[in-house]
């Protein structure tokens, strides 16, 4: 901190008003946590195509569908958190493409839109153009995962956010909710080895979204005196210490080590137990990171 | 053209006439500000002193909150000014969470961002800011950046203390202040301790959208 915050100068506010804190709460975690699940799917089910398309019998429609609706409920909660949720087709009709919010809501309409003609081929059992389309859809699913971290990027306000961090997480997020939806979901329809190659995703993505968590938590304060005030909320007794913490062990901890015990155990009961727990926890470590940097004065 | 504003906080005297003459001019609801000022006391008694910053939009050249809104409804006009078309907006305050400068707020009437325009209404009919017109000492000087023979100008050549609030964001403001320290620039400059506000009890009024 800077000379007047001494004792000797002793600087206090004692006349500020300033504009209510966190603009972006819980609806907009909604949104970040069910695009990741609606994403992390179609990378896993496109994985599983190429590692083993006999085991996609009865996985295409109904991971499709799942998908959906996360990206139905991603979309539910973006929709809600606009104060003018009615003025949401001037997106389309006035966008401006400076802005990560118009080309997010553009990839992300017709993203929704081709897993919808996916869902209409999966009933009328066309494997083939399924099959293609997956394809294409798992490519647009990366810019659709990341565009999240643009506008986080674009919040220039909101130093602990960085471009570059937030979108490899925003990636660990999607393999690390959708290897956990996949287990879920699929279940005994998989080999026992897919759902240990499921696991694998599931372990490395936590181990990797964790060690980033960390470095930020330790190192980031020495970036700058915005990060190192942010991250006072979890450290120590901080506001949001405990819940950081709650959120890393849930999300992260205890699913490495799930996954661990399940492949030394065999045990597909295990696996399902941290696939729970990180797609739980995910939502948990996703709100912290994304409401401390508002509890900061701007003025 | 390019307009700017600079305050000199030598002659603040932190009467906030700016402050009321800003919301009548601009029908300003309650709980939100487009300009305000803020006091910070510095020192330990009996050797203390109170400083005043009025703090209000500062139409960066680089402007964040014109980037990141989805609808163009926060625009540059040709003078300069960052202007905001209400009936544009969709609400996503996504301009509120850009802006470094705490400047922008959702209109509880509206529901849509607003903030201070510079006054760009009266701007169009040859008027000076409320804000400029109001102050009794003349501290907020207001003028074309691009003309050397401006008010603005010229202050800014006759003073080597100016300064912008937060250079390292690359916004480059064409708000200065004269006359002013970290304690008047840099939030984290000074503490905020719950209950020594002068106000403590604002009432906020309800917005759309959901906040915590």
């Amino acid at each position: 901190m800077i000379h007047e915050t001494l004792a000797a100068t002793n600087a206090v506010v004692t006349l500020d008003i300033p504009l209510p804190d966190v603009f972006w709460g819980w609806y907009v975690t909604m949104n970040m946590w069910a695009k990741s699940i609606g994403t992390g799917l179609i990378f896993m089910l496109f994985l599983l195509l190429r590692k083993n398309p006999d085991e996609m019998k009865g996985l295409r429609t109904s991971t499709l569908i799942v998908s959906f609706i996360f990206m139905n409920i991603f979309l539910l909660f973006t929709l809600a958190d606009l104060h003018q949720p009615f003025r949401m087709w001037h997106i389309f009709f006035y966008p401006h493409w400076t802005s990560a919010i118009t080309v997010g809501a553009w990839m992300a309409t017709i993203f929704v839109g081709l897993e919808f003609l996916m869902i209409v081929l999966g009933f009328q059992k066309k494997t083939e153009p399924f099959d293609k389309l997956l394809f294409w859809v798992t490519l647009l699913a990366i810019p659709v995962t990341l565009y999240t971290a643009g506008i986080m990027a674009e919040a220039t306000a909101r130093e602990l956010w960085q471009m570059s961090t937030e979108s490899v997480q925003m990636i660990l997020a999607a393999t690390l909710s959708g290897s956990a939806a996949i287990i879920l979901l699929a279940g005994s329809k998989l080999s026992e080895k897919t759902q240990k190659f499921f696991g694998v995703i599931l372990g490395l993505s936590a181990l990797l979204a964790f060690i980033i968590y960390m470095s930020e938590y330790i190192f980031g304060a020495m970036k700058s005196e915005e990060v190192a005030a942010i991250l006072q909320y979890v450290k120590g007794d901080g506001e949001y210490a405990t819940m950081f913490w709650i959120g890393q062990w849930v999300a992260y901890i205890l699913p490495m080590g799930l996954v661990a015990l399940s492949r030394t155990s065999n045990s597909s009961s295990i696996l399902k137990l941290a696939a729970i727990l990180a797609i739980v926890g995910l939502w948990v470590v996703k709100h912290v990171w994304l409401v401390i940097p508002q509890l900061l004065p701007m003025s | 053209m390019q307009l700017g504003f600079l305050v000199d906080l030598h002659l603040c005297m932190g009467c906030k006439g700016c402050e009321i003459a800003c919301k009548v001019e601009n029908e300003v609801p309650l709980s939100t500000w487009r300009l305000r000022v803020k006091y910070v006391d510095v020192g330990t008694y009996p050797e203390t002193k109170r400083t005043f910053t009025p703090l209000r939009c500062n139409h960066c050249e680089n402007a964040p909150c014109e980037r990141i809104c989805p609808v163009s409804a926060l625009h540059y006009i040709e003078n300069g000014i960052v202007n905001i078309d209400r009936e544009r907006c969709i609400g996503c305050a996504g301009c509120v969470m850009a802006c470094p400068y705490g400047a922008i707020y959702i209109d509880p009437e509206t529901q849509t961002a607003d903030k201070c325009t510079y006054c760009a209404h009266r701007i169009a009919s040859s008027m000076m800011p409320a804000c400029v017109v109001a102050c009794p000492v003349e501290a907020n000087i207001f003028g074309d950046l691009d003309d050397p023979a401006s008010n603005i100008s010229q202050y800014i050549q006759d003073h080597r203390d100016v300064q912008v609030r937060k250079p390292e964001k690359g916004t480059n403001p064409h708000h200065f202040y004269v006359g002013a320290g970290q304690v008047n620039l840099n939030p984290l400059a000074s503490e905020r301790i719950e209950g020594y506000n002068l106000f403590n009890k604002i009432t906020k009024l309800p917005l759309g959208g959901h906040h915590e």
